[in-house]
């Protein structure tokens, strides 16, 4: 696990670029975010994020066509990389494991 | 491009970033900020959109240099690193530098940011009314030959003639009548509370066409339609009715006459220059005059507010007045009467009339808190500059190697304006803690509700940071050239440099000590006046005196057994019953002497017997008024010495002299009394009638407060007494008293409020000098180690080495204690002349002043001599 190093930010982010699938791009996934989460990361934030988690190589990214919307400016688009689903699984296999051995929770006390 | 036209986001923000930021990834970012942009000009007003860009994009230029720059870079990104990293490296390797300049310039900017939210809010007066710029208070000048007043309030007709007679012209016109009364009686019958109430207007329907209350529930355009109808504020309603609906329920007016209630309104902003907790329709007055208004234009008791049309001009109207004047004001004033106009927005700074509905405040008070503000800020630059100039030695070697790695001098220039604007940042932001956290303190010092929310304002957000900006770029230009001009070679090869700047720096230390001088002296001598004001002997003895309003109660009927009740308790001394607070207000009446072709208006005060012994007013010439002589009250006068030295009388022979009132021959003036200090003392004393009024009806108008003279020291058995007598002569209405020497202080708030925030600003700006000094006197010590090393070998003693370091900043303070001299005391006479009664500039306050500077900054600096004197001359020499 330790060459994967996803912090929980990371995590979250790479998450909604898988589920956003074509259309992950700074704002979309930043209103995601927003919306599963209730905290709404600054856009310096998540750049960090994004840029750290394509140095890792856990996403990949591609420029998209000019767009009216943005005054004519390009977007960024992202795309999870095989590896990227690497981590997320090998994560949440490592969560649930340790979840499942979890002594069962006595309500009554 | 469509989106650009349309949602204008300040450039700059974009500018910075792409100085930073890598190209590669810039048209990326500037569309996410731009999109965010839009998306947030939908949902919010525009400056706060513009602050979330321009905070987005800083932080993005934060991001990419901090992160992202190691491996795609710009040129610019790791200069500016650099210049961070060595910003910080110098801030720790210097705690003692890096504090005095932190604190120091925190404290002055957030002195800074205090007063001008004060200035702002006292700028702010009267405002936020839609109209205000075109509402103006109609004011009556009645006065002969100087003698008379200059009234806030007009005649009760006034208001509606002017709307008639000049209706192209006046929009709308409103009056205030609250029976001159200080405070006047409601009750909630149904829950049994009853209070004496002192801001409770009588107004026209007109009221919200001029003023823009905010009303919470109820109709503004029919809500003071009605007679009897009554509108109060957010929290009398909590006061009388706590949780009940307040709409539609009844309360009680001076025991006789039911208000329902019609409207509740948001409580006065504090920015308005009156104050008012109940509005009573004008209507429900008719009640208390018999049926009808007062037609008299003679008495003039009603505030009187009028909007002009749009498009008309104030001295459209003010040139007609003279004609209005001849038309409606009786023939024996006509010729003294002028009517004004005051601007609303001026009223609450610059109105010092008779008859204000409250004190206000004072313009020369706003100048003399921007000037406080600017020296303070003034010193803590100073301060920057001169520790920066000051340890510019220990940073010559950086200097040196920048310069011979090919660094030219603007780029050192920058890199030095760069840090101290970094400071200055850094000191904007430590200012703002702190502002928020004095705010609470700062309000209740100066009687104000600023919530900190101010500083989220676009003007004072971008104002502050457009001032640390300038502090940061004005302080540091001065170092940063002394700093980038030394000489390569002579740096490098000798750590001996002249000192730089050593002049320049002796002069801002001077310039330093002589503001400090100045604002220590300008607050003694405020705090001087002010006790002046407020202790300097009237002429009438203030002290135990009790005030109980009996305007419009039944008092009249019942006054002589009162009397004689409360006389039986040996704490109670004398009784008497008054017009007006004695000292503070005063009526006019039209009285005609002997020798005089015609009536003219003089002060007047209505008293009833005792006055004089119960306010200690020598008698210059004559009698006082007596109970056994039945003819006192229509046939005899008594006046004061302006009164006799203005008729061109000597003293002795006034007594005897005839006076008519009203065209009718009536009496002769039978004493003379001292002059004293009927009106606040901004006022220089006039020519006073006082005359004496036993009839019971004039408790209705033109008699106020029954006024007690007491034993001081048996307080409670005094008061005590007094409301036993009371309840036993008026047992349903609540007893309630004034000290007046309490009252009489506050005609001195706008004194006190300035007395109060200059000393602690120039506390304040000492601190921040003394501050300074102590940076400059650990640099000092530092560069003179070996030298003091090498006279401890030589046997120098203790005392020795606290001349050899204090000698400089003495000799500069001593200069600055003589520059300050003049320039306070020709600041302070002009201040001083503003008042009539002045105290006197002597040479004490300048003494202090002179000492404490000299005290406050020796204690500094003996701190570094024993410091100094216990270093080991082994350590120091060493050293090479």
């Amino acid at each position: 696990m330790k060459h994967t190093q996803l912090g929980e930010f990371e995590e979250l982010v790479l998450l909604v670029v898988g589920n956003l699938d074509d259309d992950a791009y700074s704002i979309s996934i930043k209103n995601t975010l927003k919306e599963k989460t209730k905290r709404s990361p600054s856009i310096g934030a998540l750049h960090s994020a994004l840029n750290r988690l394509e140095k890792k190589g856990f996403i990949s990214s591609h420029e998209g066509g000019a767009t009216n919307e943005r005054g004519g400016r390009r977007k960024r688009f992202y795309e999870i990389t095989s590896y990227g689903r690497k981590a997320l699984d090998q994560s949440f296999e490592l969560r649930s494991s340790l979840y499942h051995t979890l002594p069962k929770w006595s309500y009554e006390s | 491009m469509k989106a650009d036209d349309q949602f204008n986001p300040p450039r700059w923000p974009l500018w910075l970033l792409a100085k930073i930021c890598p190209h590669v990834h810039l048209e990326i970012l500037r569309g996410d900020l731009l999109e965010l942009y839009i998306e947030r000009r939908s949902a919010f007003s525009k400056w706060k959109a513009d602050l979330y860009y321009i905070l987005e994009s800083l932080d993005l230029s934060w991001r990419s240099l901090a992160f992202d720059g190691k491996t795609q870079n710009s040129n610019n990104a790791a200069m500016l690193k650099n210049y961070f990293k060595i910003t910080y490296r110098n801030f720790l390797r210097q705690k003692v530098y890096s504090f005095i300049n932190l604190t120091g310039l925190a404290m002055g900017i957030a002195c800074a940011i205090l007063i001008f939210i004060y200035i702002n809010d006292e700028l702010s007066y009267d405002k936020f009314h839609s109209k205000s710029h075109r509402t103006y208070r109609v004011l009556e000048k009645f006065e002969s030959e100087g003698v008379g007043e200059h009234s806030a309030s007009l005649p009760f007709p006034t208001g509606p003639a002017l709307k008639l007679d000049f209706g192209r012209q006046v929009e709308h016109a409103v009056r205030f009548f609250n029976f001159q009364s200080p405070s006047l009686a409601l009750a909630n019958k149904a829950a049994d509370k009853g209070f004496n109430e002192p801001n409770i207007f009588f107004a026209d329907s007109t009221f919200f066409d001029v003023f823009d209350f905010e009303m919470i529930s109820g109709d503004k355009a029919t809500a003071l339609d009605e007679p009897n109808t009554i509108l109060i504020t957010r929290s009398m309603a909590k006061k009388y009715f706590e949780n009940e609906d307040p709409m539609g329920q009844i309360l009680e007016f001076q025991g006789n006459q039911n208000l329902v209630v019609k409207g509740v309104l948001e409580d006065t902003p504090t920015n308005a220059h009156f104050q008012f907790d109940f509005i009573v329709s004008f209507s429900s007055l008719k009640q208390s005059f018999g049926g009808g208004y007062p037609g008299s234009w003679y008495w003039n008791p009603c505030w009187t507010y009028i909007v002009l049309e749009e498009n008309t001009q104030p001295s459209e109207l003010l040139a007609m007045f003279p004609e209005f004047v001849l038309k409606y004001f009786p023939d024996f004033v006509k010729e003294d009467i002028t009517l004004e106009l005051q601007p609303l927005e001026d009223i609450h700074l610059t109105s010092k009339l008779d008859y204000e509905i409250t004190a206000n405040s004072d313009m020369s008070n706003i100048y003399i808190f921007g000037m406080v503000a600017v020296f303070v800020l003034l010193i803590a630059a100073i301060n920057f500059i001169n520790l920066s100039t000051a340890r510019a030695n220990k940073r010559a070697k950086e200097v040196g190697v920048r310069k011979s790695l090919g660094s030219m001098k603007s780029q050192l220039v920058n890199q030095f304006i760069f840090e101290s604007i970094l400071f200055s940042l850094l000191s904007l932001i430590i200012a703002v803690l702190i502002v928020i956290l004095v705010l609470p303190y700062f309000n209740s010092l100066t009687e104000k509700s600023v919530s900190p929310s101010i500083l989220l304002q676009p003007i004072f957000a971008f104002g502050l940071l457009g001032l640390s900006l300038a502090i940061g770029l004005l302080s540091g230009f001065y170092p940063a050239f002394v700093l980038s001009s030394f000489k390569t070679v002579s740096v490098l090869k000798n750590n001996h440099l002249k000192t730089n700047g050593l002049n320049f720096r002796r002069i801002l230390v001077t310039a330093q000590f002589t503001i400090s001088i100045m604002l220590i002296v300008g607050a003694f001598i405020v705090l001087k006046q002010l006790d002046f004001l407020q202790n300097k002997d009237a002429g009438f003895d203030e002290e135990n005196v009790v005030m109980i309003p009996v305007i419009r109660s039944p008092m009249g009927d019942h006054y002589e057994s009162f009397k004689t009740l409360a006389l039986q308790n040996s704490s109670i001394k004398s009784i008497t019953a008054v017009e007006e607070i004695v000292g503070s207000k005063f009526q006019v009446g039209n009285y005609q002497f002997e020798g005089m072709d015609e009536s003219k208006p003089y002060p007047r005060f209505n008293v009833r017997h005792d006055f004089i012994s119960t306010m200690n007013i020598p008698l210059a010439d004559g009698r006082a008024y007596d109970q056994a002589i039945q003819t006192d009250d229509s046939l005899a006068l008594i006046v004061n010495e302006s009164l006799v030295k203005n008729l061109g009388w000597e003293v002795d022979e006034a007594v005897g002299k005839r006076f008519s009132f009203r065209n009718q021959m009536k009496g002769q003036i039978v004493g003379v009394v001292k002059d004293y200090n009927f009106a606040s003392k901004h006022h220089p004393i006039a020519p006073l009638v006082i005359t004496l009024n036993t009839h019971p009806r004039a408790f209705n108008l033109f008699i106020k407060y029954v006024a007690v003279k007491i034993d001081g020291t048996q307080l409670e058995n005094a008061l005590g007494s007094l409301e036993e007598a009371w309840t036993a002569v008026l047992p349903a209405r609540p007893f309630d008293f004034f000290f007046l020497d309490d009252r009489l202080n506050d005609s001195y708030k706008s004194e006190q409020k300035l007395s109060s925030i200059t000393l602690v600003f120039s506390i304040l700006a000492i601190i921040v000098a003394c501050l300074g000094l102590f940076g400059l006197a650990t640099f000092n010590v530092e560069q003179r180690t070996k030298e003091i090393g090498v006279r401890k070998v030589l046997g120098i003693e203790t005392k020795g080495i606290l001349v050899l370091l204090s000698r400089e900043f003495m000799l500069l303070i001593g200069l600055a204690f003589l520059i300050a001299i003049p320039l306070s005391y020709y600041s302070l006479t002009q201040w001083l002349n503003g008042f009539a009664f002045r105290t006197s500039i002597e040479l004490w306050p300048f003494l202090v002043a002179g000492v404490l500077t000299f005290a406050i900054s020796m204690i500094t600096i003996i701190f570094h001599a024993f410091k100094a004197s216990h270093i080991n001359p082994v350590d120091t020499l060493k050293y090479e």
